[in-house]
């Protein structure tokens, strides 16, 4: 042996390796066939593209798959993945080598390549899916965090994997044992099973035995598990970092809108309704149970789970997709009715994915967010809402209610007996007059200041939004608004009774028909309002008008410069249009409204804007930004009686009162809603909601005695209702 | 089972009163931008129909609205819940007629369509609620006539069974037809969402439009049953706030009395 070039010999005590590859070739057939089958389950599916843009696709992967930002979210789970899955790539990258040196002749297993790479790294990292097996056996068996599930596949693929690994290990420390490896030290692990095997004074051609025998039996464990792989959880291996690929490019906010003239089927209501990326993103599932963390439905009792959504969808695929590929005669959109042995297929909608569980869904999407992989369980949904509210018309008391309030009034407050420009009463707020002619009126009412002109004089066109309107307590918000707005200079106009709801609500609810019926009115005024002259912006204090002007219009012929409120404040502050002079003396913490944020990434403008309070102390709810626990109003459901489980709205307010502050700021007009009727059933008066605009009131109201009382935002000589 | 539906459009009735605009010249509501709706007990009539039909395992509905061309948007509704078809009566003669008037004219376009095993009505129009339109379409028809119905079944022999509402309880009638049943609200008569299929249907079908002449009826013979408005206005309610002071309470207490016999209230 050549001291001055390390090496090993390949395959020793080794003979007839070559049935390695007969052994391999059912392992193969078994891992393809499996996918095969599980492709065409995908293909079911309708088409949709989801390959385009490959620089930015593959940006993503690298983040999601490869560095696995999420996972590390959860520091505990990322280390260990990443010791298991690195762990695995190397050993398999290590194996990978040697065929390269023995059939291909690259010397792999030879000199520094071999000593550093072959032996010591991938000693080390072997040790590491050691170390990170044994915290993911600790977790799920011992700690038992309530989002892993315990199923005999985790055991049975765990233990093998734990097997495969040691086995690799007993290998290596025989070998050395036997041969007396001089660098043998390059492989620490390998070394340290070699003593130890030394160390029982093992007779040698027991240990040459032994090794024998352990290769074919690690061989036949590591065979075994490749082959389960398309058929257990393992999947995830290929199709995981596949769905970080081909995950939604487009913004956040957006749902995907449906062709009403020409379409064959409302919503989802079975597996040929959803796109094959849909049926891809079931089989992308990791089980590891994230999602159901962050689901504020699943915190409160409430029977939805975005796991089980996803995993009771994927049994149902893998068990009933087979019959789907078999294509109707009459419907081919139908779903198959019954197994060839005369059972009933169940229904998808209502027996394997609850109707309750799908109503609870606030459409926060802290799923998605927390979602490794990029399963996309809020479309997947909406989908199915979308077949109960158009196909079946089939909803929650509250949601028809603000339906038929829709339908007849523009807006989905049901009998509030109010007008729309009720709450401009008193302030000199500009109402563009669309009719012939043009301008701006003042206010019914109002001061009666005239912005006339056939070319209103606005730059900023102000979507107020019915929540603002038509709620008593958002009322308030809005004259903070215009209060402030007017302080900054800003010439804005609003449409008054031209404005209808942007139609969020109906969207929500699953009621495309009444969504597409709202945008198609709202885009003309707006393109009316503003078409000709300057460009002009929109601003809005409501993230759900924010996220539909912006996000969902374009798909109806409406392009806007859309800004929401939080982020124009912050704008007026930062150009010094915008003086926050005032004192406000409170502790303060942020809601981060789901619209806002997860949906629209705004998680700054409003603390930048909170901080230069002065007097203000602002502190962190422990939920907060990516990870904010919705206030529970989110997906139309603020028009619904919470009548399962706990209330989210008062677990959100007692999230937020947790940390001292006594006022909790908001953003939206649904949070708002939500959460001062959460903080007056958990903490009465004690802490206040208040939004942005109302603060930003207070600290910019003209110097004299104090202008605003504790949460009303009104000045002296407004109105009151 | 034939059943006719008759339908009211009106102006929506969730309007404020302080948003509600009257011409006082023409006597007549200005809200040109007011939303238009079904009358909330013809929805609720609408709905009895349509679940006696499911009940009855079968059945034609047939909606009837007099009114405006607008009200063929109330017949459309009544079409995207399912409503078989849809007859508009408008004619410039039917305008402003009084609840004989309307009986006369109803009556004639069901006996046209070929008569009805079961009409029904909302049990008031919620706009006027004169609450008279249905008792006298009976009259008109030669039927009985149920009053406050709140759900319908289909009773033996082709009889129709009705529940009427009464003070803590129901009462059940079954009555043979032709027969007319005014409708009050229930928790069970809310009118359903239309399904958006339905809906999109509803916009394609044909809604024929009646008149007077398609209806054999005089112009001049219904003239004499309009109804003229003398005044229309929104009531207002005045409220003052007035401090009685006085240096003691003895002082204050005749103050009070001295100042309510004053206001002849005492």
């Amino acid at each position: 042996m050549d001291l001055s070039n390390p090496m090993r010999e390949v395959y020793w005590n080794i003979t007839g390796k070559n049935l390695m590859y007969v052994l391999l070739v059912p392992v193969l057939v078994a891992f393809f066939r499996g996918f095969y089958s599980k492709y065409r389950l995908w293909k079911i599916g309708r088409p949709t593209r989801r390959r385009d843009n490959w620089r930015r696709r593959l940006a993503g992967f690298f983040r999601g798959a490869v560095v696995q930002e999420k996972n590390f979210r959860d520091r505990y789970s990322g280390w260990m993945h990443f010791f298991i899955w690195g762990g695995m790539l190397v050993l398999f990258i290590g194996t990978a080598n040697v065929a390269l040196d023995e059939y291909l002749g690259v010397p792999t297993m030879e000199g520094l390549f071999y000593l550093y790479f072959q032996s010591l790294v991938l000693d080390v990292f072997g040790l590491l899916a050691i170390v990170g097996l044994a915290m993911a056996l600790y977790r799920r068996y011992v700690v038992r965090p309530p989002r892993l599930h315990r199923t005999p596949q985790d055991a049975v693929f765990l233990g093998l994997l734990l097997l495969v690994l040691v086995t690799g290990f007993v290998i290596e420390g025989l070998r050395i044992a036997v041969t007396e490896d001089p660098w043998a030290a390059w492989s620490p692990v390998g070394w340290a099973f070699a003593a130890a095997f030394r160390a029982t004074g093992m007779a040698a051609e027991t240990m040459v035995g032994l090794h024998r025998f352990s290769w074919w039996f690690h061989l036949a464990l590591a065979f075994a598990w490749i082959a389960c792989v398309p058929y257990t959880k393992l999947t995830h291996l290929v199709t995981s970092p596949a769905n970080i690929y081909m995950r939604s490019l487009g913004p956040k906010g957006r749902l995907e809108p449906i062709n009403l003239e020409t379409a064959e089927f409302l919503g989802a209501s079975n597996l040929r309704h959803f796109t094959w990326k849909q049926l891809f993103d079931l089989d992308a599932c990791t089980e590891c149970g994230r999602c159901q963390d962050a689901c504020p439905a699943h915190a409160t009792l409430k029977p939805l789970n975005p796991k089980a959504v996803v995993l009771d969808l994927r049994d149902y695929m893998h068990e009933y997709g087979p019959l789907y590929l078999r294509r109707a005669q009459d419907d081919p959109w139908a779903a198959p009715a019954e197994t060839p042995d005369g059972r009933p297929v169940p229904v998808m909608v209502g027996a394997v994915i609850a109707e309750d569980a799908l109503w609870s869904c606030t459409t926060c999407r802290a799923c998605m967010e927390a979602c490794p992989v990029e399963i996309e369980h809020v479309p997947a949904i909406m989908d199915m809402r979308r077949f109960l509210a158009m196909d079946q018309a089939s909803m929650p008391e509250g949601m028809a209610d603000a339906i038929r309030s829709l339908e007849t009034r523009g807006h989905p407050f049901r009998g509030t007996g109010g007008a729309r420009t009720d709450w401009l009463q008193g302030l000199d707020v500009p109402v563009l007059d669309l009719s012939a002619g043009g301008g701006t009126r003042g206010a019914a009412g109002g001061a009666g200041a005239d912005g006339a002109g056939p070319d209103a004089d606005f730059d900023v066109l102000w979507w107020v939004g019915c929540a603002m309107a038509f709620d008593e307590r958002n009322q308030k918000v809005a004259r903070s608004l215009a209060r402030v707005l007017h302080r900054a200079g800003v010439r804005f106009a609003i449409l008054g009774n031209r404005e209808k709801c942007t139609g969020d609500a109906a969207r929500r609810i699953g009621h495309e028909y009444l969504f597409q019926t709202l945008a198609g009115e709202n885009v003309a005024t707006l393109n009316q309002a503003l078409g000709n002259g300057r460009p002009r912006r929109i601003v809005t204090a409501c993230p759900h008008c924010y996220n539909t002007l912006k996000h969902e219009y374009p798909d109806f012929g409406g392009h806007y410069d859309v800004v929401h409120h939080t982020e124009f404040i912050r704008e007026l502050v930062d150009s010094g249009r915008l003086k926050l002079d005032g004192e406000v003396r409170e502790t303060i913490t942020f809601h981060d409204p789901c619209y806002l944020g997860r949906y629209n990434d705004v998680y700054d403008a409003p603390r930048k804007t909170l901080k230069d309070l002065s007097g203000a102390e602002v502190r962190e709810i422990e939920r907060a930004r990516e990870s904010s626990f919705c206030c529970g109003g989110g997906g139309a459901l603020v028009f619904v009686e919470e009548r399962i489980g706990t209330r989210i709205n008062q677990t959100r307010a007692r999230q937020a009162a947790e940390t001292g502050a006594r006022t909790v700021c908001t953003a939206c007009p649904f949070c708002m809603t939500m959460l001062a009727d959460g903080l007056k059933t958990t903490s009465g008066d004690e802490v206040q909601a208040l939004d942005l605009a109302e603060l930003v009131d207070r600290a910019t109201a003209p110097a004299g005695p104090a202008a605003v009382g504790a949460g009303t935002g009104a000045s002296p000589g407004d109105g009151s209702r | 089972m034939n059943i006719v539906v008759c339908l009211k459009q009106i102006i929506d009735y969730e309007i404020p009163p302080r948003a509600f605009r009257i011409d006082r010249q023409k006597k007549k509501p200005a809200m040109p931008d007011a939303s238009l709706v079904i009358g909330p007990f013809d929805e609720n009539a609408l709905e009895v129909a349509l679940q006696l039909r499911e009940k009855a395992g079968g059945g034609r509905i047939t909606a009837v609205s007099m009114g405006p061309e607008s009200a063929i948007e109330a017949l459309r509704k009544a079409l995207a819940v399912t409503a078989d078809e849809a007859v508009l009566l408008s004619d410039p003669a039917f305008s402003d007629l009084d609840p004989f008037g309307t009986a006369r004219v109803l009556g004639a376009a069901i006996k046209k369509l070929g008569g009805a095993d079961l009409v029904l009505t909302g049990r008031q129009s919620g706009d006027w609620d004169a609450g008279q339109v249905g008792q006298l379409l009976a009259e008109e028809l030669g039927a009985p006539c149920v009053n406050f119905a709140f759900r319908a079944e289909p009773g033996g022999d082709g009889r129709v069974r009705l529940y009427k509402e009464t003070p803590g309880g129901a009462e059940i009638l079954e009555a043979g037809t032709p027969v007319v049943a005014t409708v009050t609200n229930a928790e069970t008569n809310q009118l359903r969402l239309a399904k958006v299929r339905d809906l999109m249907a509803a916009n394609r079908k044909p809604v024929p439009t009646w008149s007077a002449a398609d209806l054999g009826l005089d112009p001049a013979a219904l003239a004499a049953g309009r109804i003229e408005v003398l005044d229309l206005y929104v009531p207002t309610y005045d409220a003052r706030c007035e401090f009685v002071t006085g240096e003691t309470p003895e002082d204050k207490a005749s103050a009070l009395a001295r100042r309510l016999v004053e206001l002849k209230l005492v």
